[in-house]
């Protein structure tokens, strides 16, 4: 934070502002967490319906239960960074700056992941089955996640440099992303595991 | 608590007005999300051989274009620029987040991003009033084509679109109705803040949503919906590309949701007033806040299930297409698991605000505060147990269908305590009959029926004959429209000479008090009739014997809607010549009632420190 804005709108102790923001994220981690186990529900739901056998059909593709994890590594990587560097506040740009690279190999791995995954029928474009259709999905939210964790990675990497921010609420901002970076660890989690029971 | 106002003058600060901020406002991200809307479009849509892969790329395209019409739309808004500030490391003067706050701006501040609660609270007024105007007038369409059997009026096709969009549209009104302009307006003030605990993520909730209503319109010029407010799958995959619309209207307004709940369930717990323990809380902020509490993890599920529809129409997954594995039961779980949460979502903040009424118009303590709170609590609770009860009839586990009957009739208790606590704080009380009192006795009176009628619906063998009737639409319009629109209104009567400064014009609100609820009773106990005979919901036309029942049910809607009209006459013209109110014309004991008109920036002079519960006008009832 800028020495213009020490002054805070209602001009709140750092520590009163930093607790409201970490509530507010783990209220937003709280809707993010429904939305994880809708996917996580749908996924079994199919799995288990198998609609004319149509979850992963005859000649179906799928992928290795191990490519699942080795999306969900560099999530549980930025997170364990993360607390590493708020315990040395003094390492804390180096360690913002491997974080952020740890999230954009992450994100650049869903993406790759994504551009090539092999079921998608030639002859129509379509997927070929509600386990496609259904990785897909849970694909695209780890995808999400990388990039909401990558932006405030970036954004500490930023303000680590700046001699100008209130390091009280800066340690708080920290903490709040830190609520994030852990959530979304587990939501990988989550997701490798249910995507690895196919 | 130091003021804004105290601490921006006593410090030397750069001047707003060369920031950007200050040159962004609703003019310039109109701008900014037709440029960003048009420019996607025109780079996804593409040409295909194969005429059904040729429409899945117009689908993509379509969808992409209203998602980037709301992020242009917000980028040229100004509501990036704090996020891109933070990420910069320049975060906002003290100068910039009070012109944000929209000081001294007079009216242009309602078409900025301005964050100040008051402001936000006005914009969600006219937003629910421009929604539920919009949705009103579909709904008189879809009764002058019911008004006689083969009714011409309109054709099928629209008849379709009409019922599904003003459903929708009924549904997003409502759900901000309470919430959005008292939950944003009066609630911070009641509980002795200075503002939301995040003021900017407040402005955004409101654009946010704002960006969804155009979206929702364009459905009409796109072929409609014709799949009703439900969109069950596959008739939602096969639908013509108004659906587009339907879907991304859903997924912002999910969006903004999240962000509202978020921010009111924060400042709730966060910025209390000093000595404001839970048990000194007003009921209205309980309310509200297991309201939003509640759609915080409901509403992902049925954005879910709309990135499923919107996959399956584009880029054809398998989700809901049983060729490939796909089922429509997985919609129809994902829908209701949001569906009926969503019911008390939009019940809970209406009722609230009468509990908020009841006290001060008898001039009794509320009756069992704990036993509110619980019946409030239990109702959330419960609600995310009762789902398939709207599935009773879809073939999906009927051995599960005797458990989800117990757990939805269980709702009824929490229910009661509800009635319990209204009824025992206005026994032995003296009603002072104001317009915002009238609400509550209205609210009594449709519950009840609305409740019970619910019962029969709950309960497996009878909803074997009532399901997809007109019963079940009598029903639901008691409860939410009997209830917590009755709510809302009066919480308007209410809080208008709080947030307008003048008191609403009462003959004209009686009028259309009585208007509007002597319609409502013969509107929907003439679709009562109709749908207890047999005649089925949603149909262009039907069969003569229920020419009597909804020729009543029309001319109640006429009712309605001329009571409608009244209290908007009386809305606007009271906002302008209004008599010039008090400061606590009502003589309450809430935080809300002892600050002036207009509403100082920062709520508060002087931080209040709570000493007693807001209720405290004579002996409670035992």
């Amino acid at each position: 934070m800028s020495s213009d804005t020490k002054f805070h709108v209602h001009h709140d102790a750092p520590e009163v502002v930093g607790r409201r923001e970490r509530l507010g994220v783990r209220i937003l981690i709280v809707a993010d967490a429904s939305f994880v186990f809708a996917m996580v529900f749908s996924y079994f739901y199919l799995r288990n319906l198998n609609t004319n056998g149509g979850w992963i059909p005859k000649d179906g593709h799928t992928f290795s239960v191990a490519s699942g994890w080795v999306v969900v590594l560099p999530l549980i990587v930025g997170a364990i960074l993360h607390k590493i560097g708020q315990r040395n506040l003094k390492t804390i740009g180096t360690i913002s700056i491997i974080t952020l690279v740890v999230y954009l190999y992450g994100l650049y791995y869903q993406i790759h992941q994504i551009m090539n995954m092999p079921f998608i029928v030639k002859d129509t474009g379509g997927f070929e089955g509600a386990y496609a259709s259904s990785w897909v999905l849970i694909a695209g939210a780890n995808a999400f996640h990388y990039i909401i964790a990558s932006f405030l990675a970036l954004g500490l990497v930023i303000r680590a440099r700046r001699a100008n921010v209130d390091p009280t609420l800066e340690k708080w901002r920290m903490r709040t992303a830190a609520s994030w970076f852990t959530w979304i660890a587990i939501s990988g989690v989550i997701c490798a595991i249910t995507t690895g029971i196919m | 608590m130091t003021t804004l106002s105290s601490h921006v003058s006593s410090r030397p600060i750069p001047n707003p007005k060369n920031s950007l901020i200050t040159k962004l406002n609703a003019g310039t991200g109109l701008i900014v999300g037709v440029v960003f809307a048009v420019a996607t479009y025109n780079l996804l849509k593409g040409e295909n051989e194969d005429p059904g892969i040729a429409y899945n790329i117009h689908n993509r395209a379509l969808l992409a274009a209203m998602f980037m019409w709301s992020i242009g739309f917000l980028v040229g808004i100004g509501a990036f620029i704090g996020p891109w500030r933070w990420l910069i490391g320049k975060d906002l003067t003290a100068e910039e987040q009070l012109y944000l706050a929209g000081d001294g701006q007079g009216i242009k501040r309602y078409f900025k991003y301005c964050t100040d609660h008051k402001v936000v609270g006005i914009q969600y007024l006219w937003g629910v009033i421009t929604l539920l105007g919009v949705g009103g007038a579909m709904a008189m369409m879809i009764r002058t084509n019911l008004a006689a059997p083969g009714g011409h009026f309109i054709t099928a096709s629209v008849y379709n679109s009409l019922v599904g969009l003003h459903g929708i549209t009924m549904i997003i009104a409502m759900i901000i109705v309470a919430t959005g302009p008292f939950g944003n307006y009066i609630m911070p003030i009641m509980i002795g803040a200075a503002d939301m605990a995040f003021p900017r993520l407040n402005a955004l909730s409101w654009w946010v949503l704002f960006t969804a209503i155009p979206v929702l319109c364009s459905a009409w010029f796109l072929g409609g919906i014709p799949t009703g407010w439900t969109a069950y799958a596959p008739l939602s995959i096969q639908a013509g590309p108004g659906m587009n619309a339907f879907i991304a209207t859903i997924i912002i307004f999910a969006v903004s949701t999240a962000v509202a709940g978020s921010n009111i369930t924060a400042t709730v717990i966060a910025m209390r007033a000093k000595g404001m323990t839970w048990n000194r809380v007003p009921i209205f902020v309980i309310g509200a806040t297991i309201s939003v509490a509640l759609a915080v993890p409901a509403f992902p599920t049925f954005m879910v299930s709309m990135i499923m529809t919107a996959l399956d129409r584009t880029y054809m997954t398998g989700f809901f297409d049983a060729n490939i594995g796909g089922s429509g039961w997985l919609y129809a779980h994902l829908f209701w698991i949001m569906g009926h949460p969503e019911v008390y979502v939009i019940l809970i903040p209406g009722v609230a605000v009468l509990m908020e009424i009841v006290p001060v118009f008898v001039r009794m303590p509320l009756f069992s505060y704990i036993g509110a709170v619980v019946g409030f609590a239990g109702i959330a609770g419960l609600s995310i147990l009762v789902w398939a009860h709207h599935m009773y009839m879809s073939g999906w586990m009927p051995m599960l269908n005797g458990p989800f009957m117990v757990t939805t009739e269980m709702i009824s208790i929490p229910t009661g305590l509800i009635f319990l606590v209204m009824l025992g704080t206005l026994w032995h009380g003296k009603p002072w009959l104001k317009l915002p009192m009238l609400g509550v006795y209205a609210f009594l009176w449709n519950m009840l029926v609305g409740g019970i009628t619910g019962i029969y619906l709950s309960d497996v063998p009878a909803d074997n004959y009532l399901h997809g009737s007109m019963y079940v639409t009598a029903h639901f319009h008691y409860t939410l429209m009997g209830a917590a629109l009755t709510g809302a209104v009066a919480g308007l009567a209410y809080w208008f000479p709080k947030m307008t400064g003048r008191m609403l014009n009462e003959r004209a609100g009686y009028v259309s008090f009585w208007l509007i609820q002597i319609g409502f009773q013969v509107l929907y106990l003439g679709m009562f009739t109709a749908g207890a005979e047999g005649q089925p919901r949603r149909v262009v036309n039907y069969a003569s014997q229920f020419a009597t029942a909804n020729r009543i049910s029309t001319v109640g809607a006429y009712l309605v809607g001329t009571g409608f009209v009244v209290l908007l006459w009386a809305v606007v013209h009271s906002w302008r010549h209004g008599k010039i109110a008090p400061m606590n014309p009502w003589g309450a004991k809430s935080l809300e009632w002892t600050v002036p008109y207009p509403v100082p920036l920062v709520n508060f002079d002087t931080p209040p420190v709570v000493t007693s519960d807001p209720y405290g006008y004579g002996k409670a009832v035992k």
